[in-house]
């Protein structure tokens, strides 16, 4: 239905245009807009068309275009935290008008009364979006004084943690496989380093932060929560530069130079823990070939052949080690590798392919002795290939039309076990699959107050053989399925296959310059799963493919929206959003599933809907000496699954009523600026037993009358505070110095509150004695539990 | 998945850096009714056997559970032969089968059973079969010098080879000095030699943690791990076999009652309702527990430290 609804769509638009296109002749304007000081791209930067009160913002790669008639215009080119340039152009040809823009001194950013705010939030039609720029990201007080990606996003409204420690991130409701997290394009299994304390970006190489909560575009699919887009830096084509500093977990050195001035650069950034290097010579623990350390590297290189071909390189790779001894351990980590090719076919028409291999993977070995072992490796690789055509019909109607091709190999285990000298090989088989999709999507104004987002995404699936197709039959909803028959299929053979067509709407109607009302549709499917049963995701989780019995999740949901911007420059902008989404084939698992190395996993798997819903208040201040923001969101995320809670609806492990984040920063001189951010969250669901009994020597804890995720573990709520101390601007004999440095003192949890984290039921740590009544006792568990002080130092020259 | 809790705890012992912390609480739990509950593990050692007929109590009374009484309670095989239960009369809900000069031990392997309880006009009943179970091979000792974390130690292990052919599933219970090591974290279960039944590891001798399942990590008062054995130490081990739905059931039962707590918390699944194979012929009343009939092997070895293989 809605599907038939856009096809008219399509054709009103096309017919529109042509009517307005016959008119008067129409000319280009078109550029990159950059930063002065490196050359780096600008992302979003606004182009802004006196004359027809309005323009366009420049994509991922800085890039804009604007069709106009002849005539003289006055165009103001704007990005947040840098100098504003005013341009007039006399326009009777194309005209390519490529802008480098300065950035805002520090010091004087409070001073100066910034050129008027962009309108951004309020004018575009993109809803349930939130931005952040890596400088407030450096802002926000973090666990060990360590600036993290994740952690910071989890301030914005609608996402959320099951709590500390906890890899990932929850949004609106979905859980952490249904979020797909974007670095250049390929996707990261895994953003964790150390189990969820750290994520494994690294903050001096990433440029731009975008998360799509709903209204999702049609060139994104894949994943039914969000998508997070992470994009690196191109390196400095100006000039060398580095930048660096020493933390509490983290040294870091990042590098950055042009290959060919203003035409080429690289940038070489890596981290790596360093707690081993500090223990060795204080503890014999680490003796004997014991590890535990986790590093990242991330690298980029782009080269402009000319003003038509840009191209990009970039890869990351990121590794946890630990070691018990020099046979004994685990690891894990993510690489990545992207390359994409920009074209202009002429100033209208932006073509971009990228290409890109992902692969996640890890290890484990048990057994001192080669007698007596266990090893297991597991590996997801994903190798992709991404075209995209933009066209610039003109400044009120945009057109993309691109594809994405996704080809899997699932490596679920390559292990085998040695008993006594006997060798019992378990590997399973591998999996593969091929996932595809076509959109096309078109951003159209219609009059003055309305703008239209509509696009379809036609994606498909297929579950590739080498490999078995199993047949099970459910005895019993929520007990083991049992298999009833296995067909081999042969290489590249279909075993299952899925197609969908997914809808995508936004509208923004504007109510005046600082008001507008929006409203989005999505619908999206995802056709690979993340297998985890644990409260909080592991590393030895596996993706596994769509197959016969796994059918693909899809999410539909629906957002509305009030954007509001006020105040003296427009320094204040809030909105409210609700949302509601509705969910499919929601993976769920039989008590006592066996998720790893199980031949038959797809028997332990139970299938359900889910619906979330909730509504989001979000209110920032820009500018001043302090700004911030306070986010509130209020929501609900259950499940209904046959076969667990008597198939009646129970909330989800992540479900959190309230969810308050307030993030504030203030510069009190040129040399000490303040930050600080509270939290409070509805404790998470848990399940409590009723009733005892025993069976042989044990005692066994009994659900009696309530229903799973029946209790809340008290609520969490926490304040963080920092202060950054920066180096002397001058040397002593006046003379300004050519590096920056800075201090970080930060204090996490600084009023040392236990939060919970979960409770859980026991007989406590003693023998029970035999015959005798078995005591019990409930636990209540903090994961950081205390004041954590951190101090870093950080360089840049 | 007890594998799991091998990973993750020596790592989460690593992060030394960060330290969770725990409190013990209090809280109110929501009230239920009490449940019947039928714990019938028979095995073919020559001695008595016992099944229990009890109802459930609220998850904070440490008490004894009360028995059900004047229950009929049997157990017949497939060839019509029934093996009746006598209620004691000391102890509420024990009913107990001793071997006569017919039967020297119960039941025989491979044979189906069906047990019937019978309280007032509700019939429970359940079924199941007599597995077969290797013979132990040999017990041995090791000694091993301590770390930061460990002292020097003698550990166990008892070798066995699993029968050939996928499915067998067996049950290891080990007793120090006589004592039955009877905490969650102390169960020994293995599916063939391995761990579980979606990874075939059939028909060699079980894996090493399963034949290390046999020590205790017990502490001392400053929380210092104590050697599993020392000097002059007995240990006696049997290996029951079990159904797979016993297999299943003890399990999710090490699942539901090991809790290390601290950052494994991190990784911790729903708690939920250990299976049961008992069934209420009559209503919809719950009933709870488990039955199975095995097939005991054994050997038990003391620890002479003159007699230790060197390395």
């Amino acid at each position: 239905m809605i599907g038939r609804i856009l096809i008219v769509i399509f054709c009103l638009t096309f017919s529109f245009d042509l009517r307005s296109e016959e008119n008067l002749e129409k000319y280009t304007i078109s550029g990159y807009i950059t930063d002065g000081s490196s050359g780096e791209a600008l992302i979003g930067a606004t182009i802004y068309v006196e004359e027809i009160k309005g323009g366009s913002v420049t994509n991922v790669y800085g890039y804009y275009s604007i069709s106009l008639e002849a005539g003289d215009y006055t165009i103001e080119f704007r990005y947040v935290g840098f100098n504003s340039v005013t341009r007039t152009v006399n326009l009777n040809a194309n005209n390519e008008i490529n802008i480098e823009l300065a950035e805002v001194n520090r010091e004087l950013e409070e001073v100066v009364i910034m050129a008027e705010k962009s309108n951004e939030n309020v004018e575009s039609v993109e809803m349930s979006v939130n931005k952040l720029d890596i400088k407030t990201i450096e802002r926000i007080p973090a666990l060990l004084g360590e600036v993290d990606i994740i952690k910071s996003i989890q301030l914005l409204p609608g996402v959320s943690t099951v709590g500390e420690g906890a890899s990932g991130f929850n949004v609106r409701g979905g859980s952490v496989g249904q979020n797909l997290v974007l670095l250049d394009d390929a996707p990261v299994y895994n953003s964790s380093h150390l189990l969820g304390f750290f994520s494994v970006f690294n903050p001096d190489a990433v440029k731009d932060v975008k998360l799509y909560k709903g209204g999702i575009p049609a060139q994104y699919g894949g994943r039914i929560s969000s998508i997070l887009d992470i994009r690196m830096k191109e390196g400095n084509q100006k000039k060398f530069g580095a930048e660096g500093g020493i933390g509490t977990i983290f040294s870091r050195l990042t590098l950055e130079a042009p290959i060919v001035k203003d035409k080429s650069s690289f940038i070489v950034a890596g981290r790596r823990s360093y707690i081993d290097l500090l223990a060795r010579p204080f503890t014999d623990v680490l003796d004997g070939g014991a590890q535990l350390y986790f590093y990242d590297l991330t690298l980029k290189a782009h080269y402009d052949f000319s003003q038509k071909d840009h191209l990009y390189i970039s890869g990351y790779f990121g590794k946890d080690v630990f070691k018990f001894d020099a046979q004994q351990g685990f690891s894990w980590g993510n690489s990545t590798a992207t390359v994409r090719w920009n074209h202009l076919f002429d100033e209208r028409l932006f073509f971009n392919l990228t290409s890109i291999y992902s692969d996640y993977d890890y290890n484990l070995a048990f057994g001192e002795t080669d007698l007596d072992k266990f090893e297991w490796e597991s590996r997801i690789r994903t190798i992709s290939f991404k075209p995209q055509l933009t066209f610039f019909l003109s400044p009120n109607n945009a057109w993309e039309f691109g594809g994405e091709f996704n080809y899997y190999r699932f490596n679920p285990a390559n292990a085998f076990g040695v008993s006594n000298g006997e060798i019992a090989n378990i590997t399973l088989d591998k999996k593969f699959a091929l996932e595809g999709a076509i959109y096309l999507s078109n951003e159209l104004d219609i009059g003055s107050a309305l703008t239209l987002q509509y696009g379809l995404r036609g994606s498909g699936f297929l579950y590739l053989g080498p490999g078995n197709k199993y047949e099970y039959v459910t005895l019993e909803p929520g007990d083991r399925k049992l298999v009833t028959s296995i067909e081999r299929f042969d290489d590249f053979e279909v075993i299952e296959d899925y197609y969908n067509l997914e809808p995508r709407i936004s509208l923004k109607y504007q109510l005046n310059t600082n008001n507008s009302l929006k409203a989005s549709y999505n619908r999206i499917n995802q056709y690979i799963h993340l297998i985890s049963n644990t409260t909080a995701s592991n590393p030895l989780d596996v993706w596994t493919p769509s197959t016969n019995n796994i059918a693909p999740q899809r999410g539909d949901q629906y957002a509305m929206g009030f954007f509001k911007n006020f105040g003296k420059n427009n320094s204040f902008e809030s909105s409210v959003e609700l949302y509601y989404r509705d969910t499919k084939n929601q993976i769920e698992y039989i008590d006592g599933a066996d998720l790893l190395i199980n031949e038959f996993l797809e028997g332990d798997l139970l299938s359900g809907v889910g619906r979330a819903y909730g509504a989001e208040f979000y209110f920032r201040k820009n500018t001043g000496k302090l700004n911030g923001w306070i986010s509130y969101t209020i929501g609900r995320t259950e499940l209904k699954v046959d076969g667990i809670n008597n198939g009646d609806w129970y909330p989800t492990r992540f479900d959190q009523l309230h969810n308050l984040k307030i993030a504030g920063f203030y510069d009190l001189n040129e040399r000490w600026t303040f930050s600080a951010n509270f939290t409070y969250l509805s404790g998470t669901p848990t399940t409590f037993p009723t009733s005892r009994y025993n069976i042989q020597e044990y005692l066994v804890p009994y659900i009696g009358s309530s229903g799973r995720n029946n209790i809340r573990i008290p609520d969490y709520h926490r304040l963080d505070i920092s202060a950054t101390l920066w180096g002397k601007k001058y040397k002593k004999n006046g003379k300004l110095r050519k590096n920056e440095d800075y201090w970080v003192f930060g204090v996490y949890n600084l009023y040392a509150r236990r939060n919970p984290f979960s409770i859980y039921f026991s007989n406590g740590p003693d023998r029970p004695v035999a015959g005798e009544p078995i005591p019990t006792s409930a636990t209540r568990v903090s994961i950081i539990g205390t004041i954590i002080p951190a101090v870093s130092y950080n360089f840049k020259f | 998945m007890k594998r799991r809790n091998h990973v993750i705890i020596p790592l989460v012992l690593l992060i030394a850096i960060l330290l969770a912390c725990e409190d013990v609480i209090y809280p109110e739990l929501p009230q239920a009714d009490p449940v019947t509950v039928i714990d019938a593990w028979i095995n073919n050692k020559p001695e008595m056997q016992l099944i229990k007929v009890k109802m459930s109590l609220p998850y904070f009374q440490a008490q004894v559970l009360p028995g059900v009484q004047g229950a009929d309670v049997s157990i017949s095989d497939s060839n019509g032969k029934t093996y009746q239960f006598i209620e004691s009369e000391t102890i509420a809900g024990e009913y107990f089968w001793e071997p006569d000069d017919q039967d020297s031990v119960f039941g025989e392997i491979g044979q189906t059973y069906t047990l019937t309880v019978t309280v007032g006009e509700t019939v429970y009943n359940s079924f199941t079969t007599m597995n077969r179970v290797p013979d132990i091979d040999s017990i041995n000792f090791r000694f091993e010098e301590g770390n930061s974390f460990f002292p020097d130690s003698y550990f166990a292990g008892v070798y066995a080879i699993d029968l050939l052919g996928p499915g067998d599933t067996y049950w290891i219970r080990s007793y120090k000095n006589g004592e039955f090591l009877n905490k969650p974290s102390e169960i020994n279960i293995a599916f063939d030699a391995g761990f579980t039944s979606g990874s075939v590891v059939d028909g060699i001798t079980f894996i090493q943690p399963i034949r290390d399942g046999v020590n205790p990590f017990d502490q001392d008062e400053n929380d210092n791990f104590l050697s599993p054995y020392e000097p002059g130490d007995s240990l006696y081990v049997e290996i029951h076999s079990i159904s797979n739905e016993a297999f299943l059931f003890l399990n999710e039962l090490a699942i539901q009652t090991d809790r290390p707590g601290g950052f494994a918390e991190l990784f911790a699944l729903p708690l939920s309702n250990v299976p049961t194979n008992l069934n209420n012929t009559t209503s919809d009343d719950p009933v709870v527990g488990f039955f199975n009939i095995a097939a005991v092997s054994s050997a038990g070895r003391r620890l002479d430290p003159e007699n230790l293989p060197t390395e």
